[in-house]
């Protein structure tokens, strides 16, 4: 459980690590729907040579990147299978069997799963180079112009840090209980689905308990250092704009464009 | 004149049984005092009262004249701070640094000034190298420093400690004890430290005993573990120094001391007197 890739932050200190939390998200949003626009392999290897060339900058392996693709594996089988018993138009490219498997259905899975990587890609990239506090002031400062119709902006970005805070405590807890209740012969791994449902149960229900116990205590140690939701606060963190974000922003903005433009030249 | 002042105060969770019973009594500016029962005397419940965590239904709760109310809690919270038992409930940034300047984001402390209090803070408690460091890389004992650090940022005049060793290892315990004994020594700020440890107690000014939601005892420390009978009814420990002294006494030696020190000095007069 230690092991998860995904979302995890790799804190050293890189161009990329550098850069404005505000600037990777518009960054993000950017790149995300350059990656859904195109409808050539050119675009695709295009991107991805933008992602490896933010990899390299952000001093993050490709090792890293293929392993925050393991969860998703299954997905894309699961994905594969739909398509090729559903999708029956274009040439018929090969049989198994006496079962036709068409060009189209190949084809669009094959997009799909190069957008889902690229996506993954990116997204990997966001949160290993962003620490979470600094994620959440990002956040914050998108959802500011909500604000004029009274939406919590700052209560939903204490919520979102404090929840990024208390994963790893959460997972060792977890650790915790299911040593727990192994030790008492809960088998989380073999038996039929009841028993499966039972031992999940079991790690679930001290779980929940616990982690309301955490929140209540948490709620009592912010009001006592003072915190009032919605009062007025100083800052710690003060996000500054430097030319590299604006540079990283226009990068972003210029795959989007090429992106854009390939729907109509290529 | 008396920093805390708590005159019958009531609270009770649900209405079978009231977890603080009518206690009243006072608190010095500059003391130490420590407050000891057993579980579910009402030990933690009167600090929530005390911080405004909970609120006052029945009696008062004055800090420095002011009445601890609705109305006067931001007032309140600004010169009181609370430690308490679960280090990992109560770190609320994503690093050390992040941790301590929570409490002064919230008192609106400007950007500048904060990293030199951080600073200072974390010099303080010995966390200078760790400000970078995020909770789960800290041991027990680190993490309540990084706590005590974060309120301490806040210059209180009252610091509550809530059992603060209790989940620490030996080590942690030695470290925080330290620290607290530490702060002690500093006149202007007043300690509350909720304790089980009779080791800390003899370390006092004042030691208040908490028994089913009722004041017991309320002396110095030494008074207090002097009259061993009645403590024992309550079923609580007595220190070593006093069953040493209650052993000496049933062989009809008297000792007045009432450290190990002091004993063993008066013992060795006995003997060569003798």
């Amino acid at each position: 459980m230690n092991n998860m890739v995904f979302g995890k932050y790799i804190p050293v200190d890189s161009l990329m690590h550098r850069l404005d939390p505000r600037a990777k998200l518009i960054g993000l949003f950017l790149m995300i729907a350059a990656v859904f626009v195109p409808k050539s392999w050119w675009v695709f290897l295009f991107i991805a040579i933008l992602i490896t060339i933010a990899l390299l900058c952000a001093k993050i392996g490709i090792k890293m990147i293929v392993q925050s693709f393991k969860p998703m594996i299954m997905m894309m089988i699961f994905l594969l299978v739909i398509n090729t018993l559903t999708i029956r138009t274009g040439e018929v490219m090969f049989m198994i069997g006496t079962y036709a498997i068409y060009r189209d259905a190949i084809f669009n899975t094959l997009f799909v799963i190069v957008r889902l990587l690229l996506m993954i890609s990116i997204t990997t990239l966001l949160t290993a180079t962003t620490n979470p506090l600094d994620l959440t002031l990002g956040i914050e400062w998108l959802l500011k112009p909500l604000e004029i119709i009274h939406f919590p902006t700052h209560e939903v970005a204490m919520m979102v840090s404090i929840a990024l805070r208390f994963i790893p405590t959460i997972i060792e807890e977890t650790i915790r209980i299911m040593n727990a209740q192994k030790s008492r012969g809960v088998d989380f791994e073999n038996g039929r689905l009841s028993q499966k449902i039972a031992a999940i149960l079991s790690l679930i229900v001290p779980l929940f308990s616990v982690a309301f116990e955490r929140a209540y205590e948490l709620a009592d140690a912010m009001e006592a250092r003072g915190y009032v939701p919605g009062a007025k606060r100083s800052r710690y963190h003060i996000l500054k704009f430097r030319f590299t974000d604006y540079l990283f922003i226009l990068i972003c903005m210029a795959a989007l464009a090429v992106s854009i433009a390939s729907r109509f030249y290529l | 004149m008396s920093l805390i002042e708590i005159k019958n105060v009531d609270y009770s969770y649900n209405d079978t049984r009231k977890a603080v019973d009518g206690i009243t009594f006072d608190i010095e500016k500059g003391s130490y005092v420590t407050i000891i029962g057993h579980n579910g005397s009402g030990k933690s419940t009167l600090a929530k009262l005390i911080t405004g965590l909970l609120p006052v239904k029945n009696g008062s709760i004055l800090i420095d004249g002011l009445e601890v109310n609705e109305q006067n809690i931001s007032a309140i919270r600004k010169r009181l701070g609370i430690v308490f038992q679960n280090p990992d409930n109560q770190f609320i940034g994503s690093t050390v640094k992040d941790d301590i300047a929570f409490g002064l984001e919230n008192k609106q402390v400007e950007s500048a000034d904060m990293e030199g209090i951080i600073g200072e803070y974390a010099e303080k408690v010995g966390l200078t190298e760790y400000l970078d460091y995020e909770p789960q890389n800290l041991s027990g004992g680190q993490k309540q420093r990084v706590a005590i650090a974060g309120i301490l940022a806040m210059k209180p005049d009252i610091i509550i400690f809530d059992e603060a060793t209790s989940m620490l290892d030996p080590k942690g315990k030695k470290e925080i004890k330290k620290l607290m004994y530490d702060l002690a020594g500093d006149d202007t700020i007043t300690i509350i430290s909720i304790t089980h440890d009779i080791e800390e107690v003899l370390q006092s000014d004042d030691c208040i005993v908490l028994n089913k939601g009722k004041l017991f005892m309320h002396d110095k420390p030494q008074k207090v573990f002097a009259d061993a009978e009645k403590l024992r009814k309550i079923d609580l420990d007595v220190p070593f120094v006093e069953l040493v002294r209650e052993v000496f006494a049933k062989n009809k030696i008297k000792l007045k001391a009432h450290d190990l020190e002091g004993m063993v000095a008066e013992l060795c007069r006995y003997r060569s007197d003798h």
